[in-house]
């Protein structure tokens, strides 16, 4: 176990968990919770909040791959979001493409920029 | 001493802005290659599902016991940076058979095989049926348990796939690899960041310090 990498998560709509099942990220089994959560219509915003805190008290999740337009939904708790591992990457969908605008990680580099900062 | 410590300060800072920039410049890069993989991803998914069906190529086709086949390495640096970086786990086969093992393609049978026999007494099966177990070596019990869940995850949507998914498939892989490099420069750009910021704090701090001087 202590040899063994961390796994990669993915909070997305069905499309993108399948091409990532496919890329072979995917863990389920029958004693731990499965490592990715298919976004659907009728999914709740607590649950997606609540499946992206678990993944991050996880100490065995590296990477967490989420649509944007469901970031989104839970920015407060991707913003508060610090540490580096596991690293969020928000990754765009089928009907919202990427806006590098709206990505945390981006904003807060963008974010300590003033006029001052150039003199 | 005071203008030269500030000289070299500004230098740093330059050389931390410049290294910002680049790696801005190479983020946005990648992000850009790794939104197209994602969309012909996309694109070979919907063209496998519009051959198969809908429901062939869905949710509900995921295996009931997955494991993962890539795994991410994850190495802190000295500067606090994160290194990714992404590692194929070789699918083994719990139950190999051999190197010239027939590949069975099909569903399995459940449980030992029984020989054909005639109708006996309940008793005599019974005895028969111990005895057949004592031979039952010639045939090889299959069981659930033999499933392997370390399987291609193409297997999940049939045997006779299009070329489509296995194409969906591969650009995928392309992007979990590019989603190492991303996770690692985004870890690189949020450090450079917080270098520049104690590096500006320290030049203001000598700038008021030569300011204060002059004055005196």
């Amino acid at each position: 176990m202590a040899g063994r990498g961390k796994l990669i998560a993915v909070i997305g709509d069905e499309d993108t968990c399948t091409g990532f099942l496919l890329g072979g990220v995917g863990e389920l089994n029958k004693n731990r919770k499965p490592n990715f959560l298919v976004v659907e219509k009728d999914t709740s915003v607590t649950e997606i909040e609540e499946t992206f805190k678990s993944f991050l008290s996880r100490n065995d999740i590296g990477i967490i791959l989420i649509n944007q337009f469901i970031a989104e939904m839970i920015r407060h708790a991707i913003d508060a979001h610090m540490q580096s591992i596991p690293a969020v990457l928000e990754i765009p969908s089928k009907e919202h493409p990427y806006d590098a605008s709206k990505d945390s990680i981006l904003r807060r580099a963008k974010g300590m920029f003033s006029a001052e900062d150039f003199r | 001493m005071g203008k030269a410590e500030l000289e070299e300060c500004s230098l740093s800072l330059d050389e931390k802005l410049v290294r910002f920039m680049d790696q801005l410049e190479l983020l946005e890069e990648k992000r850009a290659s790794l939104n197209s993989l994602i969309e012909q991803g996309w694109f070979s998914i919907s063209k496998a599902r519009y051959s198969m069906g809908n429901k062939q190529v869905s949710a509900l086709q995921y295996a009931s016991e997955i494991e993962p086949l890539v795994c991410v390495h994850a190495r802190t640096l000295d500067n606090g940076e994160v290194d990714f970086c992404t590692e194929r786990v070789k699918q083994l086969c719990r139950n190999e058979p051999g190197k010239n093992a027939i590949e069975d393609i099909g569903p399995q049978e459940e449980g030992v095989r029984r020989r054909i026999k005639p109708k006996k007494d309940i008793a005599e099966k019974e005895a028969s049926e111990e005895a057949s177990g004592e031979d039952a070596a010639e045939v090889t019990p299959v069981r659930k348990s033999d499933h392997n869940p370390q399987q291609d995850p193409l297997k999940w949507f049939g045997i006779l796939l299009p070329q489509s998914l296995k194409q969906a498939q591969s650009s995928f892989k392309q992007v979990i690899e590019l989603s190492a490099e991303i996770a690692t420069l985004q870890s690189a750009v949020l450090s450079t960041r917080q270098e520049l910021k104690h590096s500006m704090k320290h030049k203001l701090i000598l700038q008021e310090a030569q300011s204060d001087k002059e004055e005196d």
